[in-house]
Protein backbone atom coordinates (compact mmCIF):
# COMPACT_ATOMS: atom_id res chain seq x y z
CA UNK A 1 0.00 0.00 0.00
CA UNK A 2 1.07 3.52 -0.69
CA UNK A 3 -0.12 6.71 0.89
CA UNK A 4 1.10 9.19 -1.68
CA UNK A 5 -2.22 9.01 -3.42
CA UNK A 6 -4.82 10.79 -1.31
CA UNK A 7 -7.69 8.71 -2.67
CA UNK A 8 -5.75 5.61 -1.84
CA UNK A 9 -5.27 6.92 1.69
CA UNK A 10 -9.01 7.31 1.98
CA UNK A 11 -9.46 3.67 1.02
CA UNK A 12 -6.86 2.52 3.51
CA UNK A 13 -8.39 4.55 6.31
CA UNK A 14 -11.83 3.31 5.36
CA UNK A 15 -10.64 -0.28 5.61
CA UNK A 16 -8.88 0.37 8.89
CA UNK A 17 -11.90 2.00 10.50
CA UNK A 18 -14.42 -0.44 9.07
CA UNK A 19 -12.57 -3.16 10.96
CA UNK A 20 -13.62 -1.47 14.20
CA UNK A 21 -16.79 -3.09 15.48
CA UNK A 22 -18.36 -0.95 18.17
CA UNK A 23 -20.52 -2.49 20.85
CA UNK A 24 -24.26 -1.94 20.35
CA UNK A 25 -25.22 1.71 20.62
CA UNK A 26 -25.85 2.53 24.33
CA UNK A 27 -28.90 4.58 23.47
CA UNK A 28 -30.59 4.38 26.87
CA UNK A 29 -27.38 5.44 28.57
CA UNK A 30 -26.97 8.44 26.27
CA UNK A 31 -30.59 9.43 26.83
CA UNK A 32 -30.14 9.26 30.62
CA UNK A 33 -27.00 11.35 30.47
CA UNK A 34 -28.64 13.80 28.08
CA UNK A 35 -31.60 14.27 30.41
CA UNK A 36 -29.21 14.88 33.28
CA UNK A 37 -27.38 17.55 31.31
CA UNK A 38 -30.68 19.28 30.54
CA UNK A 39 -31.68 19.30 34.18
CA UNK A 40 -28.32 20.60 35.23
CA UNK A 41 -28.55 23.47 32.78
CA UNK A 42 -32.00 24.41 33.99
CA UNK A 43 -31.21 24.33 37.66
CA UNK A 44 -27.86 26.01 37.34
CA UNK A 45 -29.66 29.14 36.22
CA UNK A 46 -31.88 29.12 39.27
CA UNK A 47 -29.34 27.82 41.74
CA UNK A 48 -28.61 31.19 43.27
CA UNK A 49 -32.22 31.65 44.25
CA UNK A 50 -32.85 28.21 45.62
CA UNK A 51 -33.27 27.98 49.37
CA UNK A 52 -32.67 24.29 49.28
CA UNK A 53 -31.94 22.12 46.34
CA UNK A 54 -31.06 18.57 45.74
CA UNK A 55 -27.69 18.30 44.20
CA UNK A 56 -27.04 15.59 41.73
CA UNK A 57 -23.72 13.99 41.56
CA UNK A 58 -22.62 11.31 39.24
CA UNK A 59 -20.13 8.58 39.08
CA UNK A 60 -18.90 6.73 36.08
CA UNK A 61 -19.03 3.08 36.89
CA UNK A 62 -15.52 2.39 35.74
CA UNK A 63 -14.21 4.76 38.38
CA UNK A 64 -16.18 3.36 41.26
CA UNK A 65 -13.35 1.31 42.63
CA UNK A 66 -11.60 4.49 43.69
CA UNK A 67 -13.36 4.71 47.01
CA UNK A 68 -10.55 6.30 48.98
CA UNK A 69 -10.79 10.03 49.54
CA UNK A 70 -8.94 11.86 46.79
CA UNK A 71 -5.79 13.54 47.93
CA UNK A 72 -5.57 17.27 47.34
CA UNK A 73 -3.65 18.14 44.20
CA UNK A 74 -0.93 20.73 44.48
CA UNK A 75 1.26 22.25 41.84
CA UNK A 76 4.52 20.35 41.78
CA UNK A 77 6.57 23.49 42.19
CA UNK A 78 6.17 27.23 42.79
CA UNK A 79 4.39 29.03 40.00
CA UNK A 80 3.91 32.55 38.73
CA UNK A 81 0.76 33.71 37.04
CA UNK A 82 -0.31 36.97 35.49
CA UNK A 83 -3.40 38.37 33.83
CA UNK A 84 -2.85 41.19 31.38
CA UNK A 85 -4.77 44.42 31.52
CA UNK A 86 -7.24 44.67 28.64
CA UNK A 87 -5.88 46.09 25.42
CA UNK A 88 -7.64 49.31 24.40
CA UNK A 89 -8.22 47.66 21.03
CA UNK A 90 -8.61 43.99 21.84
CA UNK A 91 -8.96 41.26 19.27
CA UNK A 92 -12.60 40.33 18.62
CA UNK A 93 -13.85 37.94 21.25
CA UNK A 94 -10.79 38.17 23.48
CA UNK A 95 -11.92 37.86 27.11
CA UNK A 96 -8.58 37.66 28.86
CA UNK A 97 -4.96 36.74 28.42
CA UNK A 98 -2.01 36.19 30.67
CA UNK A 99 0.84 33.89 31.52
CA UNK A 100 1.56 30.84 33.63
CA UNK A 101 5.25 30.45 34.37
CA UNK A 102 5.97 32.73 31.45
CA UNK A 103 3.87 30.78 28.98
CA UNK A 104 1.03 32.71 27.49
CA UNK A 105 -2.65 31.83 27.35
CA UNK A 106 -5.76 33.41 25.94
CA UNK A 107 -9.47 32.87 26.33
CA UNK A 108 -11.66 33.97 23.45
CA UNK A 109 -15.34 33.65 22.66
CA UNK A 110 -16.81 33.31 19.22
CA UNK A 111 -19.83 35.33 18.22
CA UNK A 112 -22.94 33.68 19.67
CA UNK A 113 -24.58 31.35 17.22
CA UNK A 114 -21.45 30.90 15.12
CA UNK A 115 -20.99 27.20 14.52
CA UNK A 116 -23.53 26.27 17.18
CA UNK A 117 -27.04 24.93 16.73
CA UNK A 118 -28.47 27.38 19.20
CA UNK A 119 -28.21 31.17 18.73
CA UNK A 120 -27.64 31.67 22.44
CA UNK A 121 -24.68 29.30 22.50
CA UNK A 122 -21.14 30.25 21.67
CA UNK A 123 -17.79 28.60 21.36
CA UNK A 124 -15.12 29.44 23.91
CA UNK A 125 -11.54 28.73 22.98
CA UNK A 126 -8.45 28.54 25.13
CA UNK A 127 -5.17 28.81 23.37
CA UNK A 128 -1.50 29.43 23.94
CA UNK A 129 1.55 27.44 25.01
CA UNK A 130 0.30 27.35 28.60
CA UNK A 131 -2.28 24.81 27.46
CA UNK A 132 0.26 22.44 25.98
CA UNK A 133 -0.15 21.33 22.41
CA UNK A 134 2.14 19.55 20.06
CA UNK A 135 5.82 20.27 19.91
CA UNK A 136 5.61 21.71 16.42
CA UNK A 137 3.17 24.51 16.94
CA UNK A 138 3.67 25.02 20.67
CA UNK A 139 0.09 26.06 20.91
CA UNK A 140 -2.65 24.24 22.65
CA UNK A 141 -6.29 24.77 22.01
CA UNK A 142 -9.43 23.64 23.72
CA UNK A 143 -13.02 24.43 23.02
CA UNK A 144 -16.19 24.48 25.01
CA UNK A 145 -19.62 25.14 23.61
CA UNK A 146 -22.06 26.71 25.97
CA UNK A 147 -24.81 29.22 26.51
CA UNK A 148 -23.97 32.86 26.91
CA UNK A 149 -23.91 32.85 30.68
CA UNK A 150 -24.58 36.04 32.50
CA UNK A 151 -25.82 36.96 35.94
CA UNK A 152 -29.60 36.77 36.17
CA UNK A 153 -31.10 40.26 36.11
CA UNK A 154 -32.05 40.12 39.76
CA UNK A 155 -28.84 38.44 40.89
CA UNK A 156 -27.16 39.80 43.97
CA UNK A 157 -23.93 38.18 42.88
CA UNK A 158 -21.54 40.59 41.20
CA UNK A 159 -19.80 37.81 39.29
CA UNK A 160 -21.34 34.71 37.81
CA UNK A 161 -18.52 32.23 37.52
CA UNK A 162 -19.55 29.61 35.08
CA UNK A 163 -18.41 26.23 33.95
CA UNK A 164 -19.86 26.92 30.51
CA UNK A 165 -22.62 24.38 30.38
CA UNK A 166 -20.93 21.44 31.93
CA UNK A 167 -17.54 21.76 30.32
CA UNK A 168 -15.21 23.13 32.92
CA UNK A 169 -12.38 24.81 31.14
CA UNK A 170 -9.81 22.70 32.81
CA UNK A 171 -7.18 21.53 30.42
CA UNK A 172 -4.47 19.31 31.65
CA UNK A 173 -2.73 21.08 34.48
CA UNK A 174 -4.46 24.42 34.01
CA UNK A 175 -7.83 25.63 35.28
CA UNK A 176 -9.58 28.56 33.68
CA UNK A 177 -12.19 30.47 35.63
CA UNK A 178 -14.55 32.50 33.51
CA UNK A 179 -17.27 34.77 34.81
CA UNK A 180 -19.79 37.26 33.53
CA UNK A 181 -20.00 40.33 35.75
CA UNK A 182 -22.69 42.79 36.70
CA UNK A 183 -22.72 46.24 35.11
CA UNK A 184 -21.49 48.01 38.23
CA UNK A 185 -18.35 45.91 38.67
CA UNK A 186 -15.22 47.85 37.79
CA UNK A 187 -12.69 45.20 38.73
CA UNK A 188 -12.28 41.92 40.58
CA UNK A 189 -9.27 41.05 42.74
CA UNK A 190 -8.39 37.37 43.05
CA UNK A 191 -6.03 36.31 45.83
CA UNK A 192 -4.05 33.11 45.53
CA UNK A 193 -2.50 31.14 48.36
CA UNK A 194 1.01 31.93 47.10
CA UNK A 195 0.36 35.62 47.75
CA UNK A 196 -0.35 36.63 44.18
CA UNK A 197 -3.22 39.05 43.62
CA UNK A 198 -4.70 39.08 40.13
CA UNK A 199 -6.61 42.19 39.14
CA UNK A 200 -9.24 41.43 36.54
CA UNK A 201 -10.89 44.16 34.53
CA UNK A 202 -14.15 43.25 32.78
CA UNK A 203 -14.13 43.22 29.01
CA UNK A 204 -17.30 43.52 26.93
CA UNK A 205 -17.49 40.57 24.58
CA UNK A 206 -20.58 40.22 22.41
CA UNK A 207 -22.81 41.97 24.90
CA UNK A 208 -21.49 40.30 28.04
CA UNK A 209 -19.04 41.91 30.47
CA UNK A 210 -16.70 39.13 31.45
CA UNK A 211 -13.51 38.34 33.31
CA UNK A 212 -11.28 35.29 33.26
CA UNK A 213 -8.07 34.02 34.73
CA UNK A 214 -6.00 30.86 34.49
CA UNK A 215 -3.93 29.21 37.19
CA UNK A 216 -2.38 25.78 37.60
CA UNK A 217 -4.64 23.05 38.86
CA UNK A 218 -4.00 22.84 42.59
CA UNK A 219 -3.21 26.52 42.96
CA UNK A 220 -5.32 27.48 45.95
CA UNK A 221 -7.60 30.47 45.48
CA UNK A 222 -8.14 32.39 48.71
CA UNK A 223 -10.97 34.59 47.52
CA UNK A 224 -12.27 36.91 44.83
CA UNK A 225 -13.52 40.38 45.67
CA UNK A 226 -15.62 42.48 43.32
CA UNK A 227 -15.39 46.26 43.45
CA UNK A 228 -17.49 49.05 42.03
CA UNK A 229 -16.55 52.70 41.78
CA UNK A 230 -17.86 53.06 45.30
CA UNK A 231 -15.90 50.26 46.93
CA UNK A 232 -16.26 46.60 47.71
CA UNK A 233 -19.46 44.94 46.50
CA UNK A 234 -18.99 41.39 47.69
CA UNK A 235 -16.38 38.66 48.10
CA UNK A 236 -16.45 34.94 47.42
CA UNK A 237 -14.32 32.28 49.03
CA UNK A 238 -14.28 29.31 46.67
CA UNK A 239 -14.20 25.66 47.55
CA UNK A 240 -10.77 24.42 46.53
CA UNK A 241 -11.85 20.91 45.65
CA UNK A 242 -9.53 17.95 46.22
CA UNK A 243 -9.29 17.74 42.45
CA UNK A 244 -7.35 21.02 42.56
CA UNK A 245 -10.06 23.03 40.82
CA UNK A 246 -11.83 25.86 42.62
CA UNK A 247 -15.61 26.14 42.68
CA UNK A 248 -17.16 29.52 43.37
CA UNK A 249 -20.49 29.60 45.17
CA UNK A 250 -21.70 32.21 47.61
CA UNK A 251 -20.84 35.92 47.35
CA UNK A 252 -20.94 37.66 50.72
CA UNK A 253 -21.39 41.39 51.11
CA UNK A 254 -19.19 43.18 53.67
CA UNK A 255 -20.22 42.12 57.17
CA UNK A 256 -22.16 39.08 55.97
CA UNK A 257 -21.06 35.66 57.19
CA UNK A 258 -21.31 32.33 55.44
CA UNK A 259 -21.42 28.82 56.78
CA UNK A 260 -18.77 27.66 59.21
CA UNK A 261 -16.29 25.27 57.67
CA UNK A 262 -17.12 21.64 58.30
CA UNK A 263 -17.11 18.39 56.41
CA UNK A 264 -18.53 14.94 56.83
CA UNK A 265 -19.74 11.89 55.01
CA UNK A 266 -23.46 12.11 54.47
CA UNK A 267 -24.20 8.79 52.85
CA UNK A 268 -22.92 5.72 51.14
CA UNK A 269 -24.20 2.67 49.38
CA UNK A 270 -23.50 0.00 46.87
CA UNK A 271 -24.55 -0.22 43.25
CA UNK A 272 -23.90 -3.34 41.25
CA UNK A 273 -21.34 -4.39 43.80
CA UNK A 274 -19.49 -1.07 43.68
CA UNK A 275 -19.32 1.02 46.81
CA UNK A 276 -19.93 4.76 46.74
CA UNK A 277 -20.04 7.51 49.32
CA UNK A 278 -20.69 11.23 49.33
CA UNK A 279 -18.85 13.78 51.45
CA UNK A 280 -20.20 17.28 52.09
CA UNK A 281 -17.90 20.27 52.56
CA UNK A 282 -19.47 23.32 54.17
CA UNK A 283 -17.90 26.74 54.27
CA UNK A 284 -18.21 30.29 53.04
CA UNK A 285 -18.68 28.91 49.52
CA UNK A 286 -21.91 27.17 50.51
CA UNK A 287 -22.20 23.40 50.44
CA UNK A 288 -20.14 21.31 48.06
CA UNK A 289 -20.50 17.60 47.58
CA UNK A 290 -17.85 15.24 46.41
CA UNK A 291 -18.20 11.64 45.37
CA UNK A 292 -14.80 10.04 45.83
CA UNK A 293 -15.33 8.04 42.70
CA UNK A 294 -15.55 11.25 40.70
CA UNK A 295 -13.49 13.40 43.01
CA UNK A 296 -10.66 13.71 40.55
CA UNK A 297 -12.55 16.21 38.48
CA UNK A 298 -15.70 17.56 40.02
CA UNK A 299 -17.27 19.06 43.08
CA UNK A 300 -20.95 19.88 43.07
CA UNK A 301 -21.73 23.02 44.93
CA UNK A 302 -24.85 24.67 46.18
CA UNK A 303 -24.49 28.40 46.83
CA UNK A 304 -26.26 28.70 50.14
CA UNK A 305 -25.50 30.40 53.42
CA UNK A 306 -27.88 28.51 55.67
CA UNK A 307 -31.35 27.11 55.74
CA UNK A 308 -32.77 29.66 58.13
CA UNK A 309 -36.22 28.20 58.44
CA UNK A 310 -37.49 25.29 60.43
CA UNK A 311 -40.29 24.56 58.01
CA UNK A 312 -41.82 25.71 54.76
CA UNK A 313 -41.94 25.05 51.06
CA UNK A 314 -38.60 24.18 49.54
CA UNK A 315 -37.47 24.60 46.03
CA UNK A 316 -36.24 21.23 45.04
CA UNK A 317 -34.23 20.55 41.96
CA UNK A 318 -31.24 18.75 40.70
CA UNK A 319 -28.01 20.22 39.49
CA UNK A 320 -26.41 17.38 37.66
CA UNK A 321 -26.48 13.67 37.41
CA UNK A 322 -25.29 11.40 34.76
CA UNK A 323 -23.37 8.22 34.30
CA UNK A 324 -24.43 4.73 33.42
CA UNK A 325 -23.68 3.02 36.66
CA UNK A 326 -24.65 5.38 39.41
CA UNK A 327 -26.62 8.56 39.90
CA UNK A 328 -27.20 10.01 43.34
CA UNK A 329 -28.70 13.24 44.57
CA UNK A 330 -28.05 15.17 47.75
CA UNK A 331 -30.29 17.65 49.50
CA UNK A 332 -30.39 20.19 52.30
CA UNK A 333 -33.27 19.96 54.76
CA UNK A 334 -34.45 22.13 57.67
CA UNK A 335 -32.71 21.49 60.96
CA UNK A 336 -35.93 20.06 62.42
CA UNK A 337 -36.08 17.30 59.80
CA UNK A 338 -35.75 13.76 61.08
CA UNK A 339 -36.37 11.93 57.84
CA UNK A 340 -37.12 12.66 54.22
CA UNK A 341 -39.41 10.87 51.81
CA UNK A 342 -38.23 11.08 48.20
CA UNK A 343 -40.62 10.39 45.34
CA UNK A 344 -38.89 9.40 42.14
CA UNK A 345 -40.20 9.45 38.63
CA UNK A 346 -40.51 5.68 38.40
CA UNK A 347 -42.90 5.70 41.34
CA UNK A 348 -40.23 4.64 43.82
CA UNK A 349 -40.54 6.11 47.29
CA UNK A 350 -37.35 6.24 49.32
CA UNK A 351 -36.97 7.13 52.97
CA UNK A 352 -33.67 8.72 53.91
CA UNK A 353 -32.29 10.10 57.17
CA UNK A 354 -30.44 13.43 57.08
CA UNK A 355 -27.01 13.71 58.64
CA UNK A 356 -25.97 16.81 60.55
CA UNK A 357 -22.78 18.41 59.26
CA UNK A 358 -21.76 21.83 60.50
CA UNK A 359 -25.23 22.35 61.94
CA UNK A 360 -26.94 21.66 58.61
CA UNK A 361 -29.13 18.67 57.81
CA UNK A 362 -27.97 16.98 54.62
CA UNK A 363 -29.08 13.81 52.93
CA UNK A 364 -28.21 11.74 49.91
CA UNK A 365 -29.97 9.00 48.00
CA UNK A 366 -29.57 6.96 44.88
CA UNK A 367 -31.55 8.04 41.87
CA UNK A 368 -33.37 5.15 40.34
CA UNK A 369 -34.93 6.66 37.25
CA UNK A 370 -33.06 9.78 36.29
CA UNK A 371 -33.18 13.19 37.85
CA UNK A 372 -36.66 14.36 36.89
CA UNK A 373 -39.33 14.63 38.02
CA UNK A 374 -38.26 14.36 41.62
CA UNK A 375 -39.77 15.68 44.81
CA UNK A 376 -39.13 15.20 48.49
CA UNK A 377 -40.88 15.98 51.75
CA UNK A 378 -39.20 16.28 55.14
CA UNK A 379 -40.74 15.21 58.44
CA UNK A 380 -39.81 15.90 62.04
CA UNK A 381 -39.58 13.32 64.83
CA UNK A 382 -43.32 13.58 65.43
CA UNK A 383 -44.12 12.82 61.84
CA UNK A 384 -45.15 16.36 61.01
CA UNK A 385 -44.26 17.70 57.62
CA UNK A 386 -41.60 20.39 57.98
CA UNK A 387 -40.59 20.91 54.35
CA UNK A 388 -42.40 20.24 51.14
CA UNK A 389 -41.89 20.97 47.46
CA UNK A 390 -42.58 24.52 46.41
CA UNK A 391 -45.60 24.73 44.15
CA UNK B 1 -38.92 16.00 25.09
CA UNK B 2 -41.88 14.44 23.38
CA UNK B 3 -42.03 10.87 22.18
CA UNK B 4 -41.58 11.79 18.53
CA UNK B 5 -38.33 13.68 19.17
CA UNK B 6 -37.14 11.00 21.55
CA UNK B 7 -37.73 8.35 18.89
CA UNK B 8 -36.04 10.49 16.29
CA UNK B 9 -32.95 10.80 18.47
CA UNK B 10 -32.84 7.06 19.14
CA UNK B 11 -33.06 6.36 15.44
CA UNK B 12 -30.32 8.86 14.70
CA UNK B 13 -28.01 7.46 17.36
CA UNK B 14 -28.61 3.91 16.24
CA UNK B 15 -27.69 4.84 12.68
CA UNK B 16 -24.71 7.06 13.41
CA UNK B 17 -23.17 5.34 16.43
CA UNK B 18 -20.69 3.21 14.48
CA UNK B 19 -19.47 6.17 12.43
CA UNK B 20 -18.97 8.37 15.48
CA UNK B 21 -17.15 5.62 17.38
CA UNK B 22 -14.88 5.15 14.37
CA UNK B 23 -14.24 8.87 14.16
CA UNK B 24 -13.38 8.94 17.87
CA UNK B 25 -11.25 5.85 17.39
CA UNK B 26 -9.34 7.57 14.63
CA UNK B 27 -8.62 10.42 17.01
CA UNK B 28 -7.86 8.37 20.13
CA UNK B 29 -6.63 5.01 18.87
CA UNK B 30 -8.43 3.35 21.78
CA UNK B 31 -11.80 1.75 21.28
CA UNK B 32 -12.84 2.07 24.91
CA UNK B 33 -12.08 5.77 24.93
CA UNK B 34 -13.72 6.13 21.55
CA UNK B 35 -16.98 4.66 22.81
CA UNK B 36 -16.89 6.84 25.93
CA UNK B 37 -16.31 9.93 23.82
CA UNK B 38 -19.04 9.02 21.36
CA UNK B 39 -21.57 8.29 24.07
CA UNK B 40 -20.84 11.60 25.78
CA UNK B 41 -21.29 13.38 22.46
CA UNK B 42 -24.63 11.74 21.81
CA UNK B 43 -25.74 12.58 25.35
CA UNK B 44 -24.99 16.23 24.73
CA UNK B 45 -26.84 16.05 21.46
CA UNK B 46 -29.84 14.56 23.27
CA UNK B 47 -29.72 17.37 25.83
CA UNK B 48 -30.23 19.88 23.01
CA UNK B 49 -32.02 17.60 20.59
CA UNK B 50 -35.00 19.83 19.69
CA UNK B 51 -32.62 22.56 18.61
CA UNK B 52 -30.01 20.23 17.15
CA UNK B 53 -32.65 18.50 15.11
CA UNK B 54 -34.14 21.79 13.95
CA UNK B 55 -30.73 23.03 12.85
CA UNK B 56 -30.77 20.29 10.25
CA UNK B 57 -27.32 18.77 10.58
CA UNK B 58 -27.15 16.68 13.75
CA UNK B 59 -24.24 14.74 12.31
CA UNK B 60 -22.09 17.87 12.24
CA UNK B 61 -23.09 18.75 15.78
CA UNK B 62 -22.17 15.35 17.19
CA UNK B 63 -18.99 15.26 15.16
CA UNK B 64 -17.93 18.59 16.61
CA UNK B 65 -18.57 17.38 20.13
CA UNK B 66 -16.67 14.17 19.50
CA UNK B 67 -13.68 16.23 18.45
CA UNK B 68 -14.02 18.56 21.43
CA UNK B 69 -14.51 15.72 23.89
CA UNK B 70 -11.52 13.92 22.50
CA UNK B 71 -9.41 16.99 22.88
CA UNK B 72 -10.44 17.26 26.53
CA UNK B 73 -9.72 13.61 27.12
CA UNK B 74 -6.36 13.87 25.43
CA UNK B 75 -5.28 16.64 27.73
CA UNK B 76 -6.40 14.79 30.83
CA UNK B 77 -4.40 11.80 29.70
CA UNK B 78 -1.35 13.92 29.05
CA UNK B 79 -0.90 14.37 32.77
CA UNK B 80 -1.82 10.88 33.88
CA UNK B 81 -0.15 8.59 31.40
CA UNK B 82 3.49 7.72 31.57
CA UNK B 83 5.68 7.04 28.59
CA UNK B 84 7.90 3.99 28.73
CA UNK B 85 11.18 3.45 26.97
CA UNK B 86 10.30 0.01 25.74
CA UNK B 87 6.98 -0.64 24.04
CA UNK B 88 4.94 -3.67 25.07
CA UNK B 89 5.30 -6.87 23.13
CA UNK B 90 3.22 -6.96 20.01
CA UNK B 91 0.43 -9.48 20.14
CA UNK B 92 1.10 -10.27 16.49
CA UNK B 93 4.75 -11.13 16.89
CA UNK B 94 4.31 -14.87 16.68
CA UNK B 95 1.32 -14.96 14.43
CA UNK B 96 1.85 -16.80 11.19
CA UNK B 97 1.77 -14.58 8.14
CA UNK B 98 -1.41 -15.15 6.26
CA UNK B 99 -3.19 -12.75 3.97
CA UNK B 100 -5.80 -12.15 6.63
CA UNK B 101 -3.32 -11.30 9.34
CA UNK B 102 -1.36 -9.25 6.87
CA UNK B 103 -4.41 -7.14 6.14
CA UNK B 104 -5.19 -6.87 9.83
CA UNK B 105 -1.66 -5.77 10.51
CA UNK B 106 -1.75 -3.23 7.69
CA UNK B 107 -4.73 -1.65 9.30
CA UNK B 108 -3.34 -1.64 12.80
CA UNK B 109 -0.02 -0.27 11.56
CA UNK B 110 -1.81 2.58 9.84
CA UNK B 111 -3.86 3.35 12.96
CA UNK B 112 -0.72 3.20 15.08
CA UNK B 113 1.04 5.57 12.69
CA UNK B 114 -1.87 7.98 13.02
CA UNK B 115 -1.45 7.90 16.78
CA UNK B 116 2.15 9.00 16.41
CA UNK B 117 1.00 12.23 14.76
CA UNK B 118 0.20 15.29 16.84
CA UNK B 119 -3.46 15.60 17.80
CA UNK B 120 -4.22 18.31 15.29
CA UNK B 121 -2.44 16.60 12.42
CA UNK B 122 -4.24 13.38 13.27
CA UNK B 123 -7.58 15.17 13.30
CA UNK B 124 -6.83 16.75 9.95
CA UNK B 125 -5.98 13.38 8.39
CA UNK B 126 -9.10 11.74 9.78
CA UNK B 127 -11.41 14.56 8.78
CA UNK B 128 -9.88 15.30 5.39
CA UNK B 129 -8.95 11.85 4.15
CA UNK B 130 -11.37 9.57 5.90
CA UNK B 131 -14.47 11.73 6.35
CA UNK B 132 -13.76 13.54 3.07
CA UNK B 133 -14.42 16.99 4.48
CA UNK B 134 -13.14 19.88 2.40
CA UNK B 135 -10.33 22.05 3.71
CA UNK B 136 -12.85 24.71 4.65
CA UNK B 137 -15.13 22.24 6.39
CA UNK B 138 -12.18 20.79 8.28
CA UNK B 139 -11.05 24.27 9.24
CA UNK B 140 -14.52 25.07 10.59
CA UNK B 141 -14.59 21.90 12.66
CA UNK B 142 -11.12 22.49 14.07
CA UNK B 143 -11.65 26.22 14.49
CA UNK B 144 -8.61 27.16 12.44
CA UNK B 145 -7.91 28.57 9.00
CA UNK B 146 -8.03 26.59 5.78
CA UNK B 147 -4.35 27.43 5.37
CA UNK B 148 -3.58 25.75 8.66
CA UNK B 149 -5.49 22.67 7.55
CA UNK B 150 -3.50 22.61 4.33
CA UNK B 151 -0.15 22.94 6.04
CA UNK B 152 -1.03 20.46 8.78
CA UNK B 153 -2.22 17.94 6.19
CA UNK B 154 0.93 18.38 4.19
CA UNK B 155 3.13 17.86 7.25
CA UNK B 156 1.09 14.91 8.41
CA UNK B 157 1.32 13.19 5.05
CA UNK B 158 5.05 13.82 4.96
CA UNK B 159 5.40 12.35 8.43
CA UNK B 160 3.37 9.30 7.50
CA UNK B 161 5.47 8.73 4.39
CA UNK B 162 8.59 8.80 6.51
CA UNK B 163 7.16 6.70 9.31
CA UNK B 164 9.55 3.79 9.62
CA UNK B 165 6.85 1.39 10.79
CA UNK B 166 4.80 2.12 7.70
CA UNK B 167 7.81 1.84 5.45
CA UNK B 168 8.75 -1.47 7.05
CA UNK B 169 5.24 -2.74 6.42
CA UNK B 170 5.32 -1.68 2.79
CA UNK B 171 3.70 1.74 3.04
CA UNK B 172 5.53 4.51 1.26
Amino acid sequence: MRIDDERDLHGQLEAAFEAITPRPAPIDGAVRRGRAIRVRRRVAVAAGAAAAVAIGVFAVLSLLHQTASPAPVSPARPYTVTVQAPDPHPAPGLIASGTIDGQSWQLTAAKPGTGTPEPSEQIFTTSGPAFGGDATSRTGQALAVGPVDRPPGDSADPVFFSDISGLVLTRGPVQVQYGAVRADVTYVAVRLTNGTVLTLHPVAVYGVRAIAFAVPVGAGIVDATAYSRHGEIAAATPFNAPSGVAAFGVWLTPGQHGLTRASGRIGSGTVNGHAWSVTAYLGPWGICYQVPATGLTWAYCMPTTALDRNSGPLNSGTLSMTGDGLAVAAGHAPTSAAWVIVNQSDGTTTKVWPVTVGGQKLFVFQLRAGPDPLSWTAYDNSGHVVAWPAS
Amino acid sequence: MNARLDGEFREFMHARWPAMVRLAYGLTGDQGHAEDVAQAAFARAYASWPRVSRAGDPDAYVRQIVINQNRNRFRKHQVTERLTHSPPESGLADVAWTDATRHYDDRSVLIAALQRLGPRQRAVIVLRYWMDLTEHETAAVLNCSAGTVKSQASRALATLRQDTELVDEGFQ
